[in-house]
């Protein structure tokens, strides 16, 4: 009797621990306590202005991350976006350079893209190469290919045409970066169609359990070679945005941002080993790293603080979330 | 009888990989290159060059055989690189206040170690993916390293013994090579002929078997994190000795050239199955393409373009052929 009540009670969790539960629910808190921390420490940090510059910055992070997080879905990883930002910003500039068209400059860009998503792809889907090599190998190669080509200089843009300079600093209604609003609403449209279109149900198979996606039908290869394209096409995104940003394709551009990415997209408690997470996990997971360091900058902390406290909270959340599936799964 | 069942579970372990058609491939590939590089500029077999060549081996060889052990066992490290620059800052600095090559030579490898363990125990005992713990760790580690300092620490005391761990001589081989020749044949020993270095291979290929069979699968992990950290002690001081100083900037992409390596001489970054004779062979691959760009006077931002296509046409070549030898 008293067994059966202890352990009745043992199965009744506390408020915190249900709301903790819930992986979303749970970085919704610690968002809230990094906002109401440094709110209540740093000055101007609540306001609109910052708050909304946050945004924007958080905005090639959030879009990229959306393609990190469905490939990772599917059981695969991509560490080749940093590099892949550096690479297609080169036909955006020299295509605007040349056509004075935005369009077309994108038009190049978005092809580029596409043609590195497929090789990644390719390469992983219907080679059967693990892809972490893959990937890996093509970071190497976009980024000394950049190199190659640009000399290691950077190439300004020299068309300065009104409606790409709007992609850095231009305003929606003069308040949320346009950048960020692209961000938003692929963000709103990959996340209705993880949850509501087949494809996105398949992703979800695909990384939960290989073998049974199989057998249930699905064509596993395909699914991950489209995860593929898309995260390049959204990273190739994210590369547009930075380049309006800094005016310029620079060699050095996305340099371990690749990094950055899978560390939010984990923190936001999308799995490594597939089938688990969310691009509501992941948003959050952007916007607590880039809160942060924003908070710590504000507070006066030298940038290379905010390195060694992003590393120490990627850790402990993982660590955290390990913890909590363990103690789930009752082992 | 007991050597025979020894050596043929051995063989087993190993996948027959040591001189398996792998091994023979990529020596191959090293054979053809080093005779084409060496038609297109004779002076690539000068002395002075295979010595160079040796000496940029040695400090991804001493690393790539902790890293090596590593994958072997499933795991993997990437905080190497930004461990590489914080090692050689730090031994600098304690060689600097107390003028012994000894305590310096501790620091490095206390700090090094440390950081090995650091990832280990996040990763056996949090269960933190090896490849975000050390994402993180090389978050803090760069971070830190600035914080520790922000220019380079210059060598103060210019002592003798210091100077030659990087750039001395033995006979007319270099320092760092014996260094690297010693790692690599302990490393070599224990994974190839000891039954530390069989469980090992056991852990990779099936860890869950080796806990039932009553092994402590996350010592041998944590060891193999622990090595690999030491290994970096070794490279960081012996590089801050080449440079004459530690800068905090060394070591970047340090950790993909060594990863790059291994998985190029065969090991499988799912574990189980590798060998360190396969590693030695994926360095000297990437380092003769490195000083074959140089010496035929190509771009040298092509050292980053070919390996990386090296790698993944070895990958591809590896899955065929064991579709192959499957059929």
């Amino acid at each position: 009797m008293s067994l059966a009540s202890t352990a009745s009670a043992k199965d009744q969790p506390s408020l915190l621990a249900r709301l903790f539960a819930r992986q979303e629910l749970a970085l919704l808190v610690c968002l809230v306590l990094v906002l109401a921390f440094f709110s209540a420490t740093v000055e101007n940090f609540f306001s609109v202005r910052n708050m909304t510059n946050v945004l924007g910055q958080a905005s090639l992070a959030l879009t990229a991350g959306i393609g990190c997080a469905l490939v990772f879905i599917s059981g695969e990883v991509d560490i080749s976006i940093g590099s892949l930002l550096a690479t297609i910003a080169l036909p955006l500039i020299i295509i605007m350079n040349d056509t004075n068209s935005l369009a077309l400059g994108v038009g190049g860009a978005l092809l580029f893209g596409l043609i590195i998503g497929m090789v990644n792809g390719y390469l992983v889907a219907y080679a059967g190469i693990n892809s972490l090599i893959v990937t890996l190998g093509t970071m190497f190669i976009m980024r000394g290919g950049v190199y190659l080509y640009t000399g290691q200089r950077a190439i300004s843009d020299d068309a300065s045409l009104d409606s790409f300079i709007a992609l850095s600093d231009g305003r929606l209604f003069n308040i949320i970066p346009y950048s960020a609003v692209i961000a938003i609403v692929l963000l709103v449209a990959f996340g209705y169609m993880m949850q509501h279109w087949p494809f996105g149900r398949q992703i979800y198979a695909v990384g939960g359990n290989q073998e049974v996606a199989r057998l249930a039908g699905y064509d596993v290869r395909r699914v991950k070679f489209i995860c593929f394209i898309i995260s390049a096409l959204l990273a190739t995104v994210a590369g547009i945005i930075l380049a309006a940003r800094v005016g310029s394709a620079q060699h050095t551009a996305g340099l371990n941002f690749e990094f950055q990415v899978v560390a939010a997209t984990v923190l936001g408690g999308v799995s490594l080993a597939g089938g688990i997470g969310s691009l509501t996990g992941m948003a959050l997971g952007v916007l607590i790293l880039q809160f942060l360091s924003n908070g710590l900058r504000g507070l006066g902390l030298p940038t290379e603080w905010q390195l060694v406290i992003t590393g120490m909270i990627i850790i402990a959340a993982v660590a955290f979330d390990e913890a909590k599936h363990r103690r789930a799964n009752g082992g | 009888m007991s050597e025979l069942t020894h050596a043929s579970a051995q063989k087993r372990l190993i996948g027959g990989q040591l001189l398996g058609s792998s091994q023979l491939v990529l020596g191959g590939i090293l054979a053809v290159l080093c005779i084409a590089i060496s038609i297109a500029a004779p002076q690539f077999y000068s002395e002075a060059n295979i010595i160079a060549i040796l000496r940029q081996c040695a400090l991804v060889l001493i690393v790539a055989s902790g890293m090596t052990m590593l994958i072997i066992t499933a795991e993997v490290d990437l905080s190497v690189g930004a461990s590489l620059a914080f090692v050689g800052c730090i031994g600098m600095a304690v060689l600097n206040s107390t003028h012994s090559l000894a305590l310096g030579m501790l620091a490095a490898l206390a700090f090094a170690g440390g950081v090995g363990l650091f990832n280990g125990l996040v990763v056996t005992k949090l269960r933190v993916n090896s490849l975000i713990a050390t994402i993180g760790t090389m978050m803090m580690l760069q971070g830190g390293v600035y914080l520790f300092t922000r220019e380079a620490v210059q060598n103060h005391n210019q002592l003798a013994s210091f100077t030659d761990l990087g750039a001395g001589y033995v006979g007319a081989v270099p320092v760092p090579v014996i260094i690297a020749a010693l790692i690599f044949v302990v490393a070599y020993v224990t994974l190839r002929f000891t039954t530390l270095g069989r469980y090992l291979y056991a852990v990779g290929a099936n860890e869950r078997a080796v806990r039932l069979s009553g092994l402590r699968s996350e010592r041998l992990k944590l060891l193999a994190f622990v090595v690999t950290g030491l290994a970096v002690g070794v490279a960081g001081m012996i590089l801050s000795s080449l440079m004459n100083a530690g800068q905090p900037t060394a070591g970047r992409g340090f950790e993909l050239t060594v990863i790059a390596a291994v998985i190029l001489g065969g090991t499988s970054l799912l574990g189980g199955r590798g060998s360190l004779f396969g590693t030695l062979l994926g360095v000297l691959v990437l380092k003769v393409i490195d000083n074959g760009i140089i010496i035929l006077g190509w771009n040298q931002d092509l050292q980053m373009v070919v390996p990386g296509i090296v790698i993944i046409l070895a990958t591809y070549l590896d899955i065929i052929r064991n579709k192959a030898n499957v059929r």
